[in-house]
């Protein structure tokens, strides 16, 4: 017991930090948010998350991939790699372009379109209120 | 053949746009996470006080004492995940399975005063499948082979097998029915038993689960990272001991089974973080009993029946503690009740017949809109 004990405390003291990552606060907080502005049925929402998890999913890895791509280029580049930069920017905006034309297909099939346009509503007041929260605070 | 060829239409439509949209996707090389399953590693101990066995028997006489001290190393990693989508009018559900492979070194030591200590073992590789058929109802199915033996002694390896299956239906976010069964070992003999299932209140609130044979808990969630709950649950195994204090009255045969359960009920608090659980917990043992089997008098019997030791000890206290390491990336599952019961599912049965109790990560509650607790975020990618 007192062995387990010991390996416990130390393998703890290897995590210094146990709280949630910000990233997924605020991403809680923006689910929490389109879910009651769309005020969706509990059939509508059974429906509706897992498809609208893989869409955000999806998007989220676009996104990251792109940073990434950006990052690892910052401190300079070559016309070779610039271009490949701009090539992949325009394959990832091209790539949510088309994550929305399927996924937008597949989520007014369970909502509605009404429900539709106030999901895009809903993303977009959560993102002014972000903004808002954190220039009140940096403020 | 008009009803066909619009059939088919439709099916091109949506697969030519589906197919558009996973070519781009794919064509960035943007990685999501693969699987809805994060990998897990538990480690954990647990601790019986020693007790008297009061007893004219000359087994009872040679032990005097009987205690337990137990550990548990095991793992679980998703291996294969698919997700497909219904067709015709179930095209807006969205289905998934799941493959993960569990693995388990459990051992034990039961502490006798009277003959020196035993270390058993139990180690074993289990394959477990779930699959959400995305409407109602989840499937799981494990099966989790596993081999015990005498450490100390080095007995020869014994083989069993564990195995479960269980059909869970969720008729609200706030009833479950669950219903299968299970071959344990988990009530201290080979046991063939339905399983049967109820839990009434969401998986993310306060709710009260039956989950015979398994455990009955309350669950109490204070706070998005802690939990309380009481419960009670069997906690038992069999292993092969060898009869090196000649225990079984025939010095010539080698080992005999050792088997043991105690019903355990207290209370119970886990941390649970985005990469870590830790848990603790205490209450108090009844209905212990330790059995001794001779392998031959009980050959293919299941559950064994003759035995040549039993002893039942009065109540006593215990304690277990536990960490349970999350690894790697998962999918969202926000708000998706199916994918909330698989994760309890692959949470409340343990690997290879061991107990767990592992809850799942509630912090994606859906009425959390308190902005005020994020004002000390200064950035975030995604804006």
């Amino acid at each position: 017991m007192r062995t387990i004990v010991f390996i416990l405390v130390f393998i703890c003291s290897l995590f210094p930090r146990l709280a949630m990552a910000q990233n997924d606060r605020v991403e809680a907080l923006r689910m929490a948010f389109i879910n009651k502005k769309l005020e969706l049925t509990v059939s509508e929402a059974e429906k509706f998350w897992p498809i609208y998890n893989e869409y955000n999913d999806k998007l989220k890895a676009l996104k990251r991939n792109l940073k990434q791509a950006y990052r690892q280029n910052a401190s300079g580049m070559t016309e070779k790699e610039a271009a490949d930069l701009v090539h992949l920017e325009a394959m990832t905006r091209q790539a949510e372009a088309d994550l929305y034309k399927t996924y937008s297909e597949k989520i007014k099939a369970v909502i509605g379109v009404l429900k539709l346009a106030k999901l895009h509503l809903a993303e977009e007041e959560f993102r002014r209120e972000m903004i808002k929260t954190i220039r009140e605070k940096n403020d | 053949m008009r009803f066909f060829l619009l059939i088919t239409a439709t099916w091109a439509f949506f697969s030519t746009t589906h197919g558009l949209a996973q070519g781009a996707y794919d064509s960035t090389g943007a990685k999501r996470p693969r699987h809805y399953f994060q990998s897990q590693i538990q480690l954990d101990g647990y601790r019986k006080r020693n007790q008297d066995l009061k007893t004219n028997n000359r087994i009872g006489q040679t032990l005097e004492t009987y205690g337990l001290r137990q550990g548990n190393l095991s793992f679980l990693i998703p291996v294969y995940t698919r997700d497909w989508q219904g067709v015709d009018k179930d095209k807006t559900i969205h289905a998934n399975e799941h493959v993960l492979v569990t693995g388990l070194i459990h051992t034990l030591r039961p502490e006798f005063k009277g003959i020196p200590d035993h270390r058993l073992r139990k180690s074993g590789v289990g394959v477990r499948y779930i699959k959400n058929n995305g409407k109602k109802s989840v499937w799981f199915i494990e099966v989790a082979p596993f081999v015990t033996r005498d450490m100390t002694y080095k007995s020869a390896p014994y083989f069993r097998l564990a195995s479960t299956i269980i059909y869970s239906y969720n008729a609200k976010r706030w009833l479950n029915f669950r219903m299968g069964a299970t071959k344990s070992f988990a009530w201290g003999n080979r046991l063939y038993l339905p399983f049967i299932g109820l839990r009434i209140g969401r998986l993310d609130k306060f709710n009260v689960s039956i989950q015979f044979p398994r455990q009955a808990t309350i669950n109490l969630p204070v706070s998005h990272h802690w939990l309380f709950a009481l419960y009670t649950k069997p906690q038992g195994g069999m292993y092969n001991f060898s009869n090196h204090d000649t225990l079984y009255y025939l010095p010539y045969v080698k080992t005999f089974q050792f088997t043991r359960y105690e019903l355990n009920t207290g209370l119970r608090v886990d941390y649970r973080g985005k990469r870590l659980n830790l848990f603790l917990a205490t209450g108090f043992c009844t209905r212990t009993s330790l059995t001794f089997y001779s392998d031959q008098k009980n050959a293919g019997a299941a559950p064994y029946r003759v035995y040549f030791y039993n002893a039942t000890p009065g109540a006593t206290l215990y304690s277990e503690t536990g960490i349970v390491f999350k690894l790697g990336k998962a999918r969202s599952i926000y708000n998706n009740t199916n994918l909330y019961d698989a994760i309890d599912l692959n949470g409340g049965n343990g690997a290879g017949d061991q107990n767990a109790q592992i809850p799942m990560d509630t912090k994606r509650q859906q009425n959390d809109l308190n902005l005020e607790e994020i004002r000390d975020l200064v950035e975030y990618d995604d804006l």
